[in-house]
This record gives C-alpha cells, structure tokens and sequence, in this order.
C-alpha cells in the first residue's frame, strides 16, 4: 500500500484529498505545517509526499530542500501560485511534479502514479511510438509506421535528448535537468537549446507539429512525454 | 606653368548624381572640342553612369600590390605622361592604397593641378573634414575617409549636386544606388529622411559658406561645430538716439539669416548718471525690438564700451551690432570711440558697425567720470580751498625763513593731499590754484602774475606738472582698488553660489533669494516658458505662455516683460529681476546665477520624481500582495470544491455516505467562503469607489448584535453579550453594520484563547452608541494599530487564517460610511478591544409636544431616585 503524506494548511483540501486517496486504496497522512511534515516524513516514511507551498511556518520550497537533504521521496506540488518563477524554483529544489490549484483529481491521480512508478518499476523503456514513427531507442532507430511518413533521420544530440525525455513516459522532465543531461552541467541556463531541438524533434517526428500530441511542453517547468 | 583650375561637384549623400554630373561634363567639354580624359571614375554597377562613360576616353589605372593583393588606384604618372588639358577625377576623398604615390586623392589631384590640367572632381559632404564629426552625429557612421576643407574651398568652382531626400530614397528603392540586395539595410540605416536631409542641410550649409566669405571665415575659425548646438544671438546697442531704429532693423536682419538666432537690444545707461539718449526714443525702440521677437535690456557701467562688451560676453552674444559714432572729427582725436573700443575689445564677437544718417551730427561729449564719490570730490574742493588759503597765509608770515623751493614743496604735498581725499578733479583744482598762489605770493616780482626768475618758471611749472601726474596717479590707484574690490565681491558671491545649491532642502528660493541681497533688487522671479505657447511678438507680455517656478522678494512678475532686467537661461527658462536695471558688470553674477537655479530647479524636480517613485514602489508592492491575496484566496476554497466534486464524479470508485456527505459539506462550505470573499472585495472596491449602496435606518442595538451572533452561528456561540438597561438605538444600514459586527467579531474569536471567549458590551457616550468587541488574545500593540487596518497587508498564501487581510479595513472603511468609526484599544489584562461606534439614532424627542415638560419629568424623576 502506497502511503502519502499531504501537506496543507487548508482543513478542506486536506479531507477531500483524505477520501479520494483513501478511496483509491492509498494509506494518507496529513500535515498542516512545514515543521509536522518534516517530522512527518521521518517517522511515518511515505511513498509520496504532496506538498502546498504557501505552509504557515516554513515556505514549501524551503521543506523540498530539507526533505532532499536525505531523502529521495518523490514530492508533488499542489500549489495556488502559478507563476513560472515559483515552479522553476520548486522544480529546482527536486520537486518531482508540479499541480497548480484549482486541479483536477484524476489528473492529480495520474500524476501520482506516474511519479510512484518509477520508484518500482526499473526497466528502461525499450522503444515508443510517436505519431508515425516507432522508435526503438535501443538500436536508435526510427521505423516509419505508416508508408506515408518520410524517413526521418535523428542528429546525436536529438537522440539524446529523445532518450531523456522518453525515458519515464508521463513524468515531467526539467529543463535545467535536460540541459545537463544532454548538454552538459555548463549549459544550465541556455533553455533556448532545449526549446530549439524539442521543436526539431516535434517537426520530425509529430504528426502535427503544431498540435504535439506526445512531446508536450509544461510551460515554465518543462517536457513530458505521453505515450 | 599656370595651376590649373579645379571643379567639384559636391553631393550630401551617395546616390545624388555626382559622377554622372561630373562625366556629364566632361563630355560637355570635349564636344566643345577639349581634350578630356577620365582619370579615375567609379560607377559603382549604376547603369545610368556607364552608359554616361560614352566614348571618353579612360585612363588605365596603375596596379598595386598591397599585403599579396592587386588594388588599382589612378595612375598618376600616366596621366602627367598624357597632359590632357582636363582630367575627370570621381571621389575627391578616398585614400590610396599604401605604396601609392601619394596617401591621399586630393594629393593627386593636387599634382595634376599643379602640371596645370584642368580637374573635375566630386566629393560628399560627408567626406569633407569639419563636417565629419556632425556627420557622424547625424548618421551614427564615423567617416574615415576625409578631405581638408581648405582643397574644396579653393576650388575655382563647387557645384551643389542636390535632391530631395524623398527622391534620393525612391532612386535608392528603384536599385539605382546599389544593388537590391544591399537595399535594405542601406535604406534603413545611411539612408534615413532625417539623415538625408540633415546631410542636405549641411551642404547647403557648406556652400552657403563658401558663396559669403565673410561667413565662410567665421564659421571656419570657430563655429562650424558649435553652431550645431548653440543659437547664434545677436545684439544691438542703443544709444537712445534716432538712429536706434535702424540699428534694430539690420540686426534683426542678421539675426534672421543666422538660422533664428536671438535678437537682444541692450542700452547702456551711464553710472554717473548723464544720461544721453532719450527715454522716449528707448520705449518706442523697446516696442520696435519685441516686436521682432527680440528682447529689450537695460545695464549701468561706467564706461559704455566695457558694459556693452561685458553684457554681449554675459549673454554668450556672436555678433555685436553698434551705430557709427555720432561724434565729431575733432572729439575722436581726443578719445577712442565706444565703436572703436568695442571693437578692439570683443574678442570671438563679430562687431558690426552700422552706418546712419545721424552720423556726425554731433552730441555733447560727458566728462569721464571719476571713481570718487561726488561727496568726497565736493569735501576736497572745500578742503582745497580752505587749505590753500590757510597755507599761503602761513607761508607769508614765514616768508623770510623760507625759500620759494620749500614753498613748492609744501604746496605740491597739499595737492597730493587732495588727491588722495578728492580724486583727480579736486586735485587739479588745487595744482592750478596752488601755481597761482605761488606766482603771487612768493614768486618775484611778489604780488604779479609775472616771474622774473627762468628758474622760478621752471619751478612752477614742474610743479603743475607733478601735481597733475600725482593727482591723476591717485585717481587711478583708487579707481583700481574700486575694481578689485568689486571683482573680489564678485568672487566672494561666486563662490558662495557654488556652494549654496549643494546645501540646504531647497536651495532654489535661496538662491534667488541670496542674488536678490547680492545685487539689490527688490524681486526676483525664476520664469518657464510654457513649452505649448505659440511664439509671438508680445510673447514677453503674455502672462499665459509663461509660468512663475520660484520668485522672491516683492510681488513676482508675471511675465519677462513686467521685470526691469531679463536674464535668458536657454529657450525656456528666464530670470527676470525687478528693482532697477541691471549694471553690466553685475550680469555676469546673474549669468551665474541663473544657470544655477535651473540645476537647482532641477535638482528639485529630480527629487519629487524621486519622491514620487517611492509611493509608486508601494503601490506596486500592494498590487502585488493584493494579487497574490486574492489569487490565493480564490483558488483554495475553489480547489477544494473542484477536487471534491471531481473525486464525486469519477467513476469506478466507491464512496461510503459518510465520504460523501462530507465532500459535499467541503464543496459547501469553500463556496460560502468565496462567497464571503466575493462580497467583501466588490464591498472593499465599492467603498473604495464611492459607490456603496446605504440606507441608513433606526434599529436597536440588542437587534444589530443578535443578527452579527446569528450570522457566526455556532463559532458565535459562546460569546458574552453585556445590554444596558436602557434601549438604544442607531443610525446604520442593517445589512452592513452587521457585515462589520461579523468581521471583528470572527477576528476577536481567532485569536481568543479556548477558554476565553470574547466579550460584547454596548454602552452610550455623547449621543453614540459604542459596541466593543473584547478579546483576551494575544493584543496588537500600539504602534501597529493604523497598519491593521490598511488592506492587503497580508503577502502570499503564507497564512491562510488572515484572509486576505480585507477584513479590518473593510470594516473600519464601512463604520466610516455610516458617520461612525472604529477604533482598537487594549483590553484591561491583555487583548484587544475593538469599539465601534455608531450615531445615536434621533428619539422620538422631536415629536414632543412640549420638551421642557419632558425634562421638567426628567429632572423629577431623577429627584425620585
């Protein structure tokens, strides 16, 4: 049984996610300020922790700085503030997603399963579809589906970059993270080369690059693949 | 042999036409059957120009190799070698490359002109080099390649190639400049209409120069650059006389010419008070300036020619306009003229001498005045007199014991007396008097005005003459110290000034305030154009186009014109002093002056956009809060109802009755929560607007207070409410005395503690009704009472118990509206007690029939007690 710890200050929020977790079988713990989620997090060890940033005492970034300290616990901000200066922060902090208020329960669901996922399943993913193309990322290949599709032909650096965010399907992946993966650490603040290949990469493989259906961008914090 | 003749053709930007001109020309001559060559052209690819080429016959160029490249550049030798009678030379300006036989064209072109052939050359305006610095203003583009303006100045002929800029753009559009692909950039750049035509405007300018060579040396030697930023300002002196008008006229016509320079009349009036010129000729000189959009000034000096050329330096004058003298052959031998004085001493000035019909008429010629005050001259005199004849009478009683000699001396002592006392005049009084006294009363024959002796002759007349050097001496020396002293006080304001604007809060009214002791004047007023006034001639005397900054002293003018003296600042900002007129040794300190307020002005202005920038910085920050307040607010109980709606909705899950009552109860209560926030920001923006709806009516306190504790429902419940025992009533508006009762209330209950519930007590004071609202919590103390209520004072989604911090000053914001207040108090013991007052409704009293009655029962009843 998954065990999620919620962290909120809002006596409603936390009984509605309360039932609908409790509902779909996770064990939940509650916190309603930062220090009862540290404290929460060391003796309870959840699987999950879903975090509001703006917490009475401790402000929500400062505690996914603390948790990271020692743990790798995937963390989920469910936060009001929906400026891209707040998510990058969180982000960069090691929150794992991030959900702005007002949300949508099943998303939030399927948000929580993709990032609980990973901590069990290890297999790298082999190959995927996108759009047209089947690409097997073991032999780095790129198969058209359908005869219609050109072929496509992928530069070192897209595959790289394929590879990352392919790699755990429906997580968000950072930019600053991208960047250091496949540019390097000196790279971390030129985000117009990861905007620039994901535009590559859509073009050639989407099959309307305009409307990406699989390579999707989460303004302000990153990509996500979707298989 | 003779140098030959040179022709330029000289174009303000690329493209006008210049090399087809110039072959123009060229075949032109050789029709006329001259033996014509093109030494150097450069087409550029333009089409029009090759096709001009025609049959002339062109020169090969010579070959250069340069750092392993092959350049060609014209050949000189071949073209000596040829001696055509005229060589057609394109681009005047460019620079050969090194290892050419000379660095530059011009040289070359010097060379074929020196071997006597006649040269067609063409140059930009750009290229020429006291343009250069302006062009590279105008076009942002520094221009390496120069030409001395002294090669195109000395050419026999310059021929303006002109165009309108909107032409030379169309030309350049059509790809008759330069290849299309480069057409953009071109355009966009170098080929702006302002740059055209400002590039236009120069070499108008230029040529304008090189037609009138008078100008031409002018702006040559010093002002080509400056004239850029400065306005030229122009300034005649008037005497008073006839002539005046005319003077006006021709400098008025200068001023025109010289791009709308400023046209300033000044009179000079005498210190010592000999006034020459006639008033009546002066005002109606005034109204002829200010007519012309001049300006009209009046100094004192003592000597003309000094006042005139310290008022034209203190106004940063270019041309001086001056009438020819008036006076005789015979006056000028013995003194220079103020034309002539004026002229030697102007300096970077340009005097014009004006010729008119009042020339020579003659006018009576003041005495030069003297540096003494007229009560010390007076006193010397007296003393001259007086001593004299005290003197000679000694001197008579000693006669036996001393000789003439001796007798001189003591004379000649008592002349430098009264030179010391009295100045020159007094002084030369005495020596004459005193040569008198001696040839009478000491000289022999005694008692004659005849000498006997050579020597005695001699004697006497050396002593006049020394009389007369010392005397003159002395009035010198004191006219110096005078001067000095003047100069040092100068100084000594000068400084003070420089100083005074970096002190003090506001150093603009002291300022004005200090050159007003300084100088005497009885008001000084800081004048601004207003920047929308149309210029006019009366402009001096519209009170509408100008608007007082700062002034001192007595009542400030209004305009420049109500002032006795006008310092100009720039365009805009003028000092206009008032009292009496302004010597000209003193305009330079007002110069001084002047130019200071206005950084003082703007020092001051600088501060208030400073000022303002900090309430501007807080405003910013309250949105910022209020946004993330209220977005905050907002969102939280709407993602509450959202998520337990959506958990509702989903399907394949199944909730037990009670999960699902209390998902329903969450999706209640966060919408009464928004609804709460709702109303109290439309209340809040309401109020803030004026715009809240109010019906004040009687109701009874007991009434208000049961409504607010129904309201809180069971929170409220534990809440002690204290009545009196008599029934009070107040004017408010139900629906929001109640809003407000809830507000405070509910903040009294969050920061009660458990045990300790707040308290309602309603009492009666001074025909108000006060409710307090007593809590036993934490307090605020008392420096922070304002600051509660002002809204928004919450940042971020920090805290979620405060709300958007609208309570308080909502509240307070409405208690206001219904003509009562609520204020914050300590609680005896800890806490805080809230008061809210409201007015006392009015009782039935007025529908008494007979109110001395009633308080006739008053005061009986309380006797009963």
């Amino acid at each position: 049984m998954t065990r999620v710890l919620v962290v909120d200050d809002e006596p409603q929020i936390l009984r509605v996610l309360r039932i609908n977790l409790v509902a779909r079988q996770y064990e939940v713990i509650t916190a309603v300020t930062g220090t009862d989620a540290l404290t929460s997090a060391k003796t309870d060890h959840p699987d999950l922790v879903i975090l509001d940033l703006g917490l009475p005492d401790l402000d929500g970034v400062e505690v996914i700085r603390r948790l990271r300290a020692w743990t790798r616990v995937p963390v989920i901000v469910l936060s009001g503030r929906v400026d891209s200066r707040d998510k990058v922060d969180a982000l960069d902090a090691g929150a794992d997603d991030y959900v702005t208020k007002p949300f949508s329960v099943e998303e939030l669901l399927a948000r929580i399963r993709v990032v609980t996922r990973r901590r069990t399943a290890a297999d790298p993913v082999a190959s995927v579809t996108i759009g047209r193309y089947s690409i097997d990322l073991a032999l780095h290949q790129v198969t058209a589906v359908d005869d219609s599709a050109p072929p496509v032909h992928l530069t070192r650096t897209e595959w790289q970059l394929l590879e990352t965010v392919v790699s755990e399907p429906g997580k968000l992946v950072g930019q600053r993270y991208l960047l250091e993966k496949v540019w390097g650490p000196t790279y971390q603040t030129e985000t117009q080369y990861v905007r620039q290949y994901m535009a590559q990469l859509r073009r050639k493989l989407e099959t309307d690059p305009t409307r990406p259906q699989h390579l999707l961008t989460e303004p302000g914090m990153g990509y996500r693949f979707q298989p | 042999m003779a140098q030959g003749q040179l022709r330029v053709y000289l174009g303000a930007a690329p493209g006008v036409g210049k090399t087809y001109k110039m072959l123009e020309e060229g075949r032109r001559r050789r029709e006329r059957g001259t033996d014509v060559v093109i030494g150097y052209v450069e087409t550029h690819g333009r089409k029009h120009t090759e096709a001009m080429l025609g049959d002339l016959e062109l020169m090969p160029r010579a070959e250069i190799n340069y750092r392993g490249s092959t350049f060609t550049e014209m050949d000189v030798a071949a073209i000596l070698a040829r001696a055509p009678e005229v060589v057609l030379v394109d681009e005047l300006a460019h620079t050969n490359i090194p290892g050419s036989r000379n660095a530059k064209r011009w040289q070359d072109i010097q060379e074929l002109l020196e071997a006597g052939q006649t040269v067609i050359t063409t140059v930009n305006i750009q290229h020429l080099e006291s343009i250069n610095d302006i062009v590279r203003q105008i076009t942002g583009v520094p221009q390496r390649e120069t030409v001395p303006d002294e090669i195109a100045r000395r050419a026999e002929q310059i021929e303006l190639i002109d165009m309108a800029p909107e032409a030379l753009r169309r030309r350049m559009a059509h790809g008759n400049i330069y290849r299309p692909e480069k057409v953009d950039a071109a355009l966009g750049n170098y080929f702006r209409v302002g740059n055209l035509t400002a590039l236009r405007e120069l070499a108008l300018l230029w040529l304008a120069d090189k037609v009138d060579e008078e100008l031409d040396r002018y702006r040559t030697e010093h002002k080509i650059s400056a004239t850029w930023e400065t306005r030229d300002r122009v300034v005649v002196a008037l005497t008073g006389g006839p002539e005046g008008d005319t003077l006006i006229r021709r400098a008025a016509r200068i001023a025109s010419r010289a791009r709308g320079a400023d046209l300033l009349a000044v009179h000079i009036t005498r210190n010592d008070g000999l006034v020459s010129g006639s008033n009546a000729n002066l005002s109606l000189q005034r109204t002829l300036v200010e007519s012309l959009g001049g300006t009209y000034h009046q100094v004192v000096a003592s000597d003309i020619a000094d006042g005139l050329l310290d008022f034209a330096r203190g106004v940063n004058a270019t041309e001086l306009v001056l009438g020819v003298s008036r006076r005789g052959r015979i006056s000028r031998i013995f003194s220079r003229s103020v034309s002539t004085a004026t002229a030697n001493g102007s300096g970077p000035i340009d005097v014009h001498l004006v010729s008119h019909e009042e020339v020579k008429r003659g006018r009576g010629r003041a005495l030069p005045s003297s540096a003494l005050s007229p009560t010390r001259r007076v006193v010397a005199l007296v003393l001259a007199l007086v001593g004299l004849g005290v003197l000679t009478g000694l001197l008579s009683e000693l006669r036996g014991e001393l000789l003439l000699p001796s007798d001189i001396l003591l004379y000649l002592a008592f002349v430098v007396l009264i030179a010391l006392v009295g100045g020159l005049y007094p002084a030369l009084f005495a020596a004459v008097l005193g040569s008198l006294l001696l040839n009478y009363y000491f000289a022999p024959p005694l008692h004659h005005f005849t000498i006997a002796g050579h020597e005695n002759v001699l004697a006497l007349i050396v002593f006049l003459a020394v009389a007369v050097a010392v005397s003159a001496t002395v009035d010198q020396a004191a006219r110096r110290t005078r001067e000095a002293a003047s100069a040092r006080a100068e100084a000594e304001t000068l400084s003070t000034l420089a100083g005074s604007v970096l002190r003090g809060a506001r150093p603009l009214p002291a300022l004005l305030d200090h050159l007003r002791e300084t100088l005497g004047f009885t008001g000084v007023t800081l004048l601004e154009r207003n920047p929308d006034a149309p210029p006019s001639p009366d402009l001096q005397h519209d009170p509408d186009a100008w608007r007082v900054v700062a002034a001192v002293g007595d009542q400030p003018c209004l305009t420049p014109g109500q002032g006795e003296a006008e310092v100009l600042v720039d365009d805009r900002i003028s000092l206009v002093l008032r009292g009496h007129p302004l010597a000209a040794a003193d305009r330079r300190i007002a110069q001084a002056f002047a130019a200071q307020a206005v950084v003082a002005l703007s020092q001051e202005r600088l501060s208030v956009q400073a000022a303002a920038a900090g309430p501007l910085a807080e405003v910013d920050r309250l949105r910022t809060a209020l946004l993330s307040a209220v977005s905050h607010d907002l969102r939280t109980p709407l993602a509450s109802a959202k998520a337990a709606i959506g958990g509702l909705r989903m399907s394949g899950v199944v909730f037990t009755d009670s999960d699902r009552d209390e998902l329903l109860a969450t999706v209640e209560e966060s919408l009464d929560k928004l609804n709460r926030l709702v109303d109290n920001l439309l209340d809040m923006s309401r109020l803030q607007a004026g715009a809240l709806a109010m019906t004040p009516e009687a109701m009874s306190a007991a009434e208000v207070i049961s409504l607010a504790l129904a309201d809180l429902g069971p929170d409220g419940h534990d809440i002690v409410v204290h009545m009196p025992d008599e029934f009070l009533e107040v004017m408010a508006d139900p629906a929001l005395v109640e809003r407000v009762l809830v507000n405070v209330t509910r903040n009294a209950l969050r920061y009660s503690p458990p045990d300790q519930p707040p308290m309602i007590s309603v009492s009666e004071h001074a025909r108000f009704v006060e409710i307090r609202i007593i809590d036993r919590g934490p307090g605020i103390p008392e420096t922070q009472w304002d600051n509660v209520f002002l809204p928004f004072q919450r940042l971020g989604d920090r805290d979620n118990g405060t709300g958007v911090g609208l309570g308080l000053a909502l509240s307070r914001g409405l208690a206001e509206a219904m003509s009562g207040s609520l204020t914050p108090d300590n609680t005896p013991g800890g806490g805080l007690t809230m008061t809210l007052r409201l007015p006392q409704a009015e009782t039935t009293e007025a529908e008494q029939p007979d109110p001395p009655l009633l308080s006739g029962l008053d005061q009986w009843s309380k006797g009963q007690r």
